[in-house]
């Protein structure tokens, strides 16, 4: 199994560099003036979060809709989703600040679809040397990784490669005992293999249906890690 | 002369698909299409700010009403939207108005070259549609803290409002509530990455614009 080191590029921590000169974060190279980092690690500072979640814009543009407020706010969550990040930018993140002072119980992962320099292999080896971080950093806590959505409104090589990475994801993902994996990929293609716009309005990014879609059975498989407490663990043993 | 030939931002150029699933063609495409099937009054074309606009509720609480389109491509620069609207997001529609809202992703360009892409823009919209007054929005600042890109865009905004002031089939159209605090900060509750605007901010812009739109669509056609 490929997972980190320098072997894989994809696992190799990068920070994100400011090319546009605007101070913000932009996925493209160069020297970091990463605002958006500075205030994640600040709000690790200020909250107690039950719940991390953690990637790409997948990740980013959820909050600003109001399936947030609705179904993840009330769980005490965090949103650390950034435009752009690779798996390597997230694990840079993460090693630099994203993760002082909070203990939650549950990281939820979504990255990868825009490590366009990697293989698929590559990628799955990058996403599971983050969940590996991840347990190494908070023992207790249960990772959830989402599977990486088909994109572009026909087949294309890219939905070859995301379904891979969600292939190698499931047979290597239970390894690490505390990692689940939660993939709603085939509720957005329909049977003439197409992708609506209304589910994705760049056949790529979530429109609120979309993240409706993937909202409950995400909702649920928190809920579900939240309200077990060890007594119940270990009765569901029995 | 004609500046076109030279300046990137003025000439029509279609967006590569560097990353293999051709989601700005579909999209284009998708656009097209609609112009065959809808009779707009309103037609919106730009960038990312223009597209998410449709995601919110605000969009069907203002701008469902109107007869909208929406035709915004997230990362488009002057020169994709040009080279859209040369190919079929203007075809079989006559809209009362035009919405465009573009130039913050024009990265290289000078404000100088912006301005020129945007009123090229808006001379291709009279061209097909003699009949339809465009309304330019003033690209928003961006960013934190003051940086470069918001003189640029500060710059490109003053350039189009001059060009525009003399043309009666198209105008400017201010939509920055004053995003810019008096520490020179903009605000993550406003614009979530300091450039894409939040529920929040999207009502500041939206509300003034709505009633902008409405006021020109409510005006008796001209001669």
């Amino acid at each position: 199994m490929m997972s980190g080191g320098d072997l894989n590029p994809a696992a190799v921590p990068l920070p994100v560099e400011d090319r546009q000169g605007d101070g913000r974060w932009m996925s493209q190279g160069g020297a970091c003036v990463c605002v958006q980092h500075t205030r994640f690690v600040q709000e690790c500072k200020d909250g107690e979060p039950e719940v991390l979640f953690v990637g790409d814009s997948m990740v980013q543009l959820m909050e600003q809709y109001e399936i947030w407020k609705e179904m993840f706010s009330p769980l005490h969550a965090l949103n650390f989703g950034l435009a752009g990040d690779t798996t390597c930018n997230v694990l840079w993140r993460l090693q630099n600040g994203e993760l002082e002072n909070i203990r939650p119980k549950v990281v939820v992962l979504w990255v990868g679809t825009n490590n366009h320099d990697h293989t698929a292999e590559q990628v799955a080896g990058g996403i599971v040397a983050i969940a590996q971080l991840l347990t190494n950093r908070l023992p207790k806590a249960k990772i959830v990784v989402l599977g990486l959505l088909p994109r572009g409104e026909q087949p294309n090589p890219l939905r070859e490669k995301n379904a891979t990475v969600n292939r190698l994801l499931r047979s290597w993902l239970p390894r690490l005992g505390q990692a689940l994996f939660l993939d709603v990929s085939n509720e957005f293609l329909h049977s003439d293999g197409s992708i609506s716009s209304q589910d994705m309005f760049d056949y790529l990014h979530l429109t609120p249906t979309g993240y409706n879609t993937l909202a409950k059975p995400l909702s649920d498989l928190l809920l579900q890690i939240l309200e077990e407490t060890p007594e119940e663990r270990r009765a569901s043993l029995v | 002369m004609s500046a076109e030939a030279s300046n990137p931002a003025a000439t029509p150029t279609p967006c590569e698909d560097s990353q293999g699933d051709g989601r700005w063609m579909s999209q284009h495409v998708r656009f097209v299409s609609e112009c065959k099937e809808r009779e707009p009054d309103v037609v919106f074309v730009g960038d990312s700010l223009v597209q998410l606009m449709h995601q919110f509720g605000i969009w069907r609480q203002l701008f469902s009403p109107l007869h909208c389109l929406n035709f915004g491509i997230g990362g488009d620069a002057t020169q994709h939207v040009l080279w859209r609207l040369s190919n079929g997001e203007l075809d079989n529609i006559s809209p009362k108005v035009v919405v465009l809202w573009v130039g913050t992703n024009n990265h290289g360009h000078t404000a100088e070259q912006i301005a020129s892409g945007i009123m090229e823009i808006v001379q291709l919209i009279h061209n097909k549609l003699p009949n339809a007054h465009t309304l330019v929005l003033g690209v928003l600042p961006r960013g934190r803290m003051p940086n470069p890109l918001r003189q640029r865009n500060a710059e490109v905004n003053k350039l189009v409002q001059d060009a525009l002031s003399s043309l009666s089939h198209a105008s400017f159209f201010n939509v920055d509530p004053g995003f810019v605090l008096s520490d020179g900060s903009i605000s993550h509750q406003d614009m979530y990455d300091y450039l894409h605007l939040t529920a929040h901010g999207y009502q500041a812009v939206c509300e003034p614009l709505h009633a902008q739109i409405k006021s020109l669509l409510d005006k008796p056609a001209e001669n």
